[in-house]
């Protein structure tokens, strides 16, 4: 293992918020069972008074978990050049099985995180804490994969030896080489690029009459898990040409660097806080019906396909800035 | 009416130091009457005013607030329920020193948020009603114990309570204050306000100011009175 500041940063950090999801978790599971807000219990009262606090402590260990996936692109990022081959986070991340893995994991944490979060924040706006249950259940869900999460990451820095003989990503993400990333990279762009547009405006359309009728939460929720999924293979298909401004250049890490201004931190985190408010707005409307947060939970539900729309204006706008200003064209590809 | 049921309070549990200061306590207090709590130190009584003034949460049992339940609300709930109606005035007054009694009067106000200049003038009007205007700018140290008791009732009632609890309030007064005390009590009662007082002091439980006697004693309520 390499004894750089990132990597004890991120290998300390998993590790913590894994005990304290766990210890969470086991306390989700008693309020998942012995629950009751109508009972004076001194087990219910007790359960009442930690909730608060175990919240309030895991929200902030959660908060982390999702700057914590930045931090891991940019410590794979910033330590490539330890490795023979390697040119960006690419090279890192193939360096051992379990780069991969460990990048998936931080992904889907991540979303699930930001549930998580915006589940208990609407469940501190009801007085008589009216998303507990579902709450502990989400998190239950999410620990395994916190869990798993930070055993990878840890074993794929334990397994990291300077010098290895790595890939480079022309080779990965070329539609010479095989799997998922090449079957991406062997997309047409145009077609891509309508469905990129058409996803985003599809968003958009359900997010405004969301905002203006407050009808189709589930489908804007629906919408953003799309646009997220079709904007990565949009990223890899053909964003990344426009920015590197090269026809063979499909990396979706190399956008991290410097010499392109950083400029994959603000588009990937655009498309993340898109995607996770946009499933947040889905995921409330699941619990409209409660009733100390009728009133309340519309307004919230506003909010977050507001941050949501414009995350994906502004992911839109940049792309299309890329697209529109730069003297590279894909006619002909 | 506000209603304890089945409360009990046990400090330091699980400890060799483990202490059961209410055991079990069902009480009803109706609105816009004075019920006085009476009893030894050590029965509980300001336990059980901390409770009822949702300062402190039970370990077991319910307290309802005009039937709404009050001790599951999460913290920022109850926060805001304590500053809407209730109003504290605490044996030793709780002043803080340093400042001025018109700051003092203020300091509950301030996370309501209320413009500045209207909170002040509330609370000079507040302090013009207990004769105390003059020294408005005086520090609480430099303050008599009959004007530092007043400016603790009148930092209660700032907020405009519908309930005020008041714990021992004339332990350290003389007997011409304590009846200066209940006269205060007296006026806010006949504008509507709800009177908790805790006392071991006959000057305020054989007073005509007390609707119910509550007599407590070893974390129990043991025997009540009523008195009109």
């Amino acid at each position: 293992m390499m004894l750089h500041p990132n990597i004890l940063a991120l290998f300390f950090s998993s590790l913590l918020i894994s005990l304290m999801t766990l210890y969470a978790s086991g306390y989700g599971i008693l309020i998942l069972r012995r629950w009751d807000i109508s009972s004076g219990s001194e087990l219910q009262l007790a359960l009442e008074r930690r909730t608060y606090l175990i919240s309030t402590i895991i929200s902030y260990f959660l908060a982390f978990q999702l700057v914590s996936l930045f931090l891991f692109i940019h410590t794979a990022d910033s330590i490539c050049h330890l490795f023979v081959g390697a040119m960006c986070a690419v090279g890192t991340l193939t360096a051992n099985d379990f780069g991969y893995p460990t990048l998936l994991l931080k992904v889907v944490t991540f979303i699930l995180a930001g549930l998580w979060l915006i589940l208990n924040y609407a469940d501190n706006l009801g007085y008589d804490y009216p998303l507990i249950r579902a709450k502990y259940l989400l998190l239950l869900f999410t620990a395994p994969f916190v869990l798993a999460e930070t055993v990878l990451q840890a074993i794929f820095f334990l397994k990291l030896t300077p010098d290895i003989i790595t890939s480079c990503c022309g080779a990965l993400f070329s539609q010479a080489a095989r799997g998922i990333a090449s079957e991406v990279v062997s997309m047409p762009g145009v077609p891509m690029q309508i469905a990129f547009y058409g996803c985003i405006l599809a968003t958009f359309a359900a997010g405004a009459r969301f905002w203006l009728r407050g009808k189709g939460a589930y489908l804007v929720g629906i919408l953003s898990g799309i646009s997220f999924l079709v904007s990565i293979a949009a990223m890899v298909s053909f964003i990344s040409l426009y920015i590197y401004e090269m026809p063979s250049h499909h990396c979706p890490f190399c956008v991290l660097q410097k010499e392109y201004g950083f400029i994959g931190y603000p588009l990937y985190a655009l498309l993340l806080s898109g995607t996770v408010s946009g499933l947040g707005v889905g995921l409330l409307q699941r619990f409209r019906s409660k009733q100390s947060l009728v009133l309340i939970l519309p307004s919230v539900q506003r909010q977050l396909v507001a941050f949501s729309l414009t995350s994906f204006l502004f992911f839109a706008v940049i792309v299309t800035w890329k697209v529109l200003f730069t003297s590279f064209t894909l006619q002909g590809f | 009416m506000i209603s304890a049921r089945n409360i009990s309070k046990v400090f330091n549990a699980g400890s060799p130091s483990e202490f059961i200061a209410l055991r079990e306590l069902s009480l009803d207090i109706q609105l816009h009457q004075t019920t006085v709590l009476k009893g030894p130190s050590g029965s509980g009584k300001t336990t059980l005013l901390a409770l009822l003034g949702c300062m402190s949460r039970p370990t077991t049992g319910r307290i309802f607030l005009n039937d709404r339940e009050i001790t599951s609300l999460p913290e920022r709930f109850l926060t805001e329920v304590r500053r809407s109606t209730f109003g504290f005035v605490f044996q030793q007054f709780n002043l803080i020193k340093g400042i001025s009694a018109l700051e003092n009067v203020m300091a509950p106000a301030y996370p309501t948020g209320e413009k500045f200049s209207l909170l002040r003038s509330r609370a000079l009007a507040t302090l013009k009603m207990f004769n105390l205007a003059q020294r408005a700018d005086a520090k609480v140290e430099w303050l008599s114990g009959g004007e530092a008791q007043r400016v603790a009732i009148a930092r209660a009632l700032i907020n405009n309570p519908s309930v005020i609890i008041a714990d021992e309030p004339t332990a350290h007064l003389d007997t011409k204050l304590a009846r200066e005390f209940l006269g205060i009590m007296a006026d806010l009662k006949a504008r509507g306000t709800t009177l908790i007082l805790s006392s071991h002091d006959p000057v305020i439980y054989d007073s005509p100011l007390a609707d119910r006697v509550v007599e407590m004693r070893d974390g129990q309520v043991v025997g009540e009175s009523p008195r009109s």
